[in-house]
C-alpha cells in the first residue's frame, strides 16, 4: 500500500459492468414480452414466463438494475472526482454493491413467481423493501459523507441533483412501501382505496421525477461538459432549474389518475403542476445542449457525445410530450392506450438509456487504465442501432396510441359504440411488430456494447488515480 | 484530460473548478425559456381560480364562474360547481337520451317484431356486434363459431338449450351449466367401444353393424342409459342440454366427415369416458335487460334461430 489517497474506483468497476450486464438482461425480458404481445404463445404455458409476471421483471430490471447501477457508478465517480477525495467509507460502498445486487436478484427470482405488492414500480415485497431501505440509507451516508469531507469548497451542480435523487427516492421508498405483513411473502398496503393510488402515483411519477430525472440529470452535468471538454452553459439557469424542477415535480403525481375517484381537485393540481414542470425540466436539456456551443463539430466524430446529446433531445421530447398528457383533455384520449408506453419509452431508451450508454464510454477506458474503448466504430454502430429502436419504438407506440383512443371514443350516428374492443388490440398488431423491432434493434445495440466493454477491460490494469489532482 | 481548447469567452465563468476542467458559465437565463416558465404560472393561477383546485381542510376551493347542470336518478335537476363525476353523468344522460326512444321500443316489442323493422333491426345489430365482441367472443369467438370441444358454435343450427328467442334469452340471462357424467368407470373398453360405435351410426357414419347392436343395447339400456338425455332416438333434450346425436353437428368430440372411423370412433370415446363439465356464466347483473334482449335477438339470427 503506498500512502497517496486514491479514489475508490473499484466499486464504480463494479456497478459499471453491472450496468451493461443488467441492461442486456433488462432489455431482453422487454423483447420477449413485447414478442408475447405478438404471439401470446411464448409464455409456452408456463405460469412464471407469463407476460403479468415478466413485465414488472422488464420494468424492475431496466430501471432499478440497469438505471441503478448506472446512478451508483456515477454517482460514486463524480462525487469523488468534484469532491476530490475518496469515498467516505470503502465498507459501506460495498455493502451498497453487493446489497444491490442481492435486491435484484431476490427480484429477478421472486416476481416471476408471482411475488408481488400489485404497486407499479414497487412490487417487491417487504422483506425486500426493507434490504432496499438498508442500502439506500448505506449509499446516502456513503455519498454525502464523501461531499462533507470533500476538499474543494463548493459542491458541484451534478452532486446536488445526486443528492436530491438520494433524499427522494429513501422518502418515497418509505412511504410508498409501508405495508402490514402477513406472511414472509405477502402484506398489504397501510393505505386504503383512492389514498392508496394517490400514495402509490405519488411514488410512481416522483419515481420518473428523481430516480430518472433528477439522478440522469446529475450523470449529465458531469459527463457532458467532460466529454464536450467545454464549460457547462449557465450556472443561474442551473440553480433555478434545480430549485424549480425538485419542487414541481412532487406535485404531479395525480395526473396518472385523471377521470377516476380521485378527487377533482387533487386531479386540477395535478394537471397545473406537471405543466409548470415543463420550464424546469427543460433548462437541464438547454443547459446541456448549450454547453456544446462552439464545440458543435465534435459531434461528427465523437460518438459518445452523441450518445449524450441525443440522449438530451429526447429528455426534451418526453418532458414536452409528458406535460401535455397531463392536460385531462389530452389524457382523456391518451390515457389506457399505447401512448403512454410510447412516452415513457422515450424518456426510458431515448433519455435515460442513451445518457447511460454514453457515460459507462467515458467511464469503462479511465476505469480500466486504457486509452479509450476497444473499438469507436462499435460505440458508433450501438449509437445509430438504438437511435433507429427507439424512432421505431415510439413511432409506432404514438400511432397505436392515438388509434386506440379513437377507436375507443368513436360513436355511431344512432349512438351504438363503431369498434368493440377487440377490433383496436387487432388493429394495434402491426405496430406492435414494428414495436419488437425497434426493441431488438436497442437489444442488439446492448449486446455490441457488452462486447466492446469485454474487449476493452480483458487484460487491462485497472486504474489507480491519485485523489489529487492538479486543478 | 487531455487537448483543452482555449475560448475567449463572452461571458465570464463562477471561477470555480472541479475535477480538473470542470467550470460553468454564468450565462442569464434564456429570455424564451423564462417567459415560458412565466406563462405556465399565469396559466396554473386562471386554473385553479376556474377548476377545483386547493384543499381547504374537509373542503376545497370550488372553482368560480364554472358550474354544470345535470339530472339525478329521480329527475331532479342539480346545479353544482365543476366536477368530472357530474360532467360524466350529464354525457351519458345525453347519449342515453339520444337512444332512449329506440331503446325503449327495443325492450317493449316482441322479438318477431324487431327482426320485421329495418330500423329496430339496424340499431340492435349494431349495438349487439360491440356488445357481442366485449362479452361473449371472447369463448364463442367472434364470428359466434365457438370452439370444438369448448365453446358451443352459435353460427350453426344446432342448439344444445334451445334455439326460440325465449330460450337463447334465458340461456344469456341465467347461464347454463353442461353436465355428462363420466362413463369411464361405468363401462368397460369394449362396451365403450360398442357405444360410440353405436353414437357414430346415428349421424349415418358406415360401422360395424354388429357393434353398433351392442352399443344400442348399452345406450338405451340400464348399463349406459344414455336415453335418459339423448333419448332413444339420440336426438338429445334442449331442457338438459344434451346433444343431439342425429344431426351430424359435433360440438365435443373432433369428429370428422374426412378422418378415418377408428379415428372418429376414439374421439366420441374420449367424451364417454372422460363426461363434460362446462359452464356458461349468468349475465343478468353484468348487462342490463336491454342489452340482453339485444344479444338474444343477435346469436338469433347469428345461426338458424328458431
Amino acid at each position: 500500500m503506498d500512502t497517496t489517497e486514491t479514489y475508490n474506483y473499484r466499486v464504480v468497476r463494479q456497478f459499471a459492468i453491472m450496468t451493461v450486464v443488467w441492461g442486456v438482461v433488462g432489455l431482453l425480458v422487454g423483447v420477449i414480452i413485447a414478442a408475447q404481445l405478438l404471439w401470446p404463445q411464448l409464455n409456452f404455458d408456463i405460469p412464471w414466463l407469463t407476460y403479468s409476471r415478466l413485465r414488472p421483471l422488464h420494468t424492475n430490471a431496466v430501471i432499478f438494475a440497469f438505471g441503478g447501477s448506472a446512478l451508483f457508478a456515477t454517482s460514486y465517480y463524480v462525487v469523488q472526482r468534484t469532491c476530490q477525495t475518496r469515498l467516505f467509507s470503502d465498507g459501506l460502498a460495498a455493502f451498497t454493491f453487493w446489497g444491490w445486487n442481492l435486491v435484484i436478484v431476490l427480484a429477478a427470482i421472486t416476481l416471476p413467481l408471482g411475488i408481488t405488492t400489485s404497486k407499479e414500480y414497487a412490487e417487491l415485497e417487504w422483506p425486500i423493501d426493507i434490504l432496499i431501505t438498508l442500502v439506500w440509507v448505506a449509499y446516502a451516508v456513503v455519498f454525502f459523507g464523501t461531499i462533507l469531507k470533500r476538499k474543494v469548497k463548493h459542491i458541484y451542480v451534478a452532486n446536488w441533483f445526486y443528492g436530491a435523487f438520494i433524499l427522494t427516492v429513501a422518502v418515497l421508498h418509505v412511504v410508498n412501501s409501508a405495508a402490514l405483513p402477513v406472511t414472509l411473502t405477502k402484506s398489504y398496503s397501510v393505505y386504503a382505496g383512492a389514498i392508496d393510488a394517490m400514495v402509490q402515483w405519488w411514488y410512481g411519477h416522483n419515481a420518473v421525477g428523481f430516480f430518472l430525472t433528477a439522478g440522469f440529470l446529475g450523470m449529465m452535468y458531469y459527463f457532458v461538459p467532460k466529454q464536450a471538454e467545454r464549460p457547462i452553459y449557465s450556472y443561474r439557469l442551473s440553480v433555478v432549474h434545480f430549485w424549480a424542477l425538485i419542487s414541481t415535480y412532487m406535485w404531479a403525481g395525480p395526473h396518472h389518475l385523471h377521470y377516476t375517484a380521485l378527487p377533482d381537485w387533487a386531479q386540477s393540481l395535478g394537471m397545473v403542476f406537471s405543466l409548470i414542470l415543463l420550464a424546469p425540466s427543460w433548462g437541464g436539456m438547454i443547459n446541456g445542449i448549450m454547453t456544446l456551443s462552439g464545440a458543435w463539430h465534435k459531434l461528427r466524430t465523437d460518438p459518445i457525445l452523441r450518445f449524450l446529446i441525443v440522449s438530451l433531445s429526447f429528455y426534451g421530447m418526453s418532458t414536452f410530450e409528458g406535460p401535455m398528457m397531463s392536460i385531462k383533455t389530452v389524457n382523456s384520449l391518451s390515457h389506457y392506450t399505447d401512448w403512454t408506453i410510447g412516452h415513457v419509452h422515450s424518456g426510458a431508451l431515448g433519455w435515460v438509456g442513451l445518457v447511460s450508454m454514453g457515460s459507462i464510454y467515458f467511464l469503462i477506458p479511465r476505469l480500466f487504465n486504457r486509452e479509450g474503448m476497444y473499438s469507436t466504430r462499435l460505440v458508433e454502430l450501438h449509437f445509430w442501432t438504438a437511435t433507429i429502436g427507439i424512432v421505431l419504438y415510439i413511432a409506432a407506440m404514438w400511432i397505436a396510441g392515438v388509434m386506440q383512443g379513437l377507436m375507443w371514443r368513436a360513436v355511431n350516428e344512432d349512438g351504438t359504440l363503431t369498434y368493440s374492443f377487440v377490433e383496436s388490440l387487432e388493429a394495434t398488431y402491426p405496430y406492435y411488430a414494428v414495436r419488437l423491432a425497434g426493441g431488438v434493434l436497442y437489444l442488439f445495440g446492448m449486446l455490441v456494447m457488452a462486447y466492446n466493454v469485454f474487449k476493452t477491460i480483458s487484460g487491462a490494469t485497472p486504474a489507480r488515480a491519485p485523489a489529487t489532482q492538479a486543478a | 484530460m487531455s487537448s483543452k481548447e482555449t475560448h475567449k469567452p463572452a461571458v465570464q465563468t463562477t471561477g470555480h473548478a472541479w475535477d480538473g476542467d470542470l467550470q460553468e458559465f454564468n450565462n442569464p437565463l434564456p429570455r424564451w425559456w423564462l417567459w415560458a416558465f412565466y406563462a405556465t404560472v399565469v396559466f396554473a393561477v386562471i386554473y385553479w381560480v376556474i377548476y377545483p383546485a386547493w384543499p381547504l381542510g374537509r373542503d376545497y376551493t370550488k372553482g368560480l364562474f364554472n358550474t354544470i347542470t345535470y339530472e339525478t336518478s329521480d329527475g331532479r335537476q342539480v346545479e353544482t360547481h365543476w366536477n368530472t363525476r357530474a360532467r360524466f353523468l350529464r354525457e351519458m344522460q345525453a347519449a342515453r337520451a339520444k337512444q332512449e326512444q329506440i331503446l325503449q321500443r327495443l325492450a317493449g316489442v316482441p322479438y318477431q317484431e324487431i327482426a320485421a323493422d329495418r330500423e329496430l333491426s339496424a340499431f340492435a345489430y349494431s349495438m349487439a356486434k360491440v356488445l357481442f365482441a366485449d362479452n361473449c367472443a371472447a369463448c364463442h369467438q367472434s364470428g359466434g363459431a365457438g370452439v370444438a370441444g369448448l365453446y358451443p358454435n352459435l353460427a350453426d343450427d344446432a342448439w344444445l338449450w334451445g334455439g326460440t328467442y325465449a330460450e337463447i334469452e334465458q340461456t344469456i340471462r341465467n347461464g347454463r351449466r353442461g353436465f355428462m357424467p363420466s362413463f369411464a368407470r361405468a363401462l368397460d373398453e369394449q362396451q365403450l367401444d360398442d357405444v360410440a360405435t353405436f353414437v357414430l351410426s346415428l349421424s349415418g357414419f358406415e360401422v360395424d353393424p354388429e357393434a353398433a347392436r351392442r352399443g344400442g343395447a348399452i345406450f338405451n339400456g340400464q348399463a349406459g342409459g344414455c336415453y335418459y338425455c339423448h333419448t332413444h332416438e339420440g336426438t338429445g333434450m334442449t331442457s338438459q342440454g344434451a346433444a343431439n346425436l342425429t344431426d351430424a353437428v359435433w360440438t365435443v368430440a373432433r369428429v370428422q366427415a374426412t378422418a378415418g372411423v377408428e379415428a372418429n370412433k376414439e374421439a366420441v370415446k374420449a367424451v364417454i369416458r372422460k363426461g363434460i363439465q362446462r359452464e356458461m356464466p349468468a349475465w343478468a347483473g353484468r348487462l342490463d335487460d336491454t342489452e340482453i334482449r339485444i344479444l338474444t335477438f343477435y346469436v338469433h339470427q347469428l345461426g338458424g334461430g328458431q
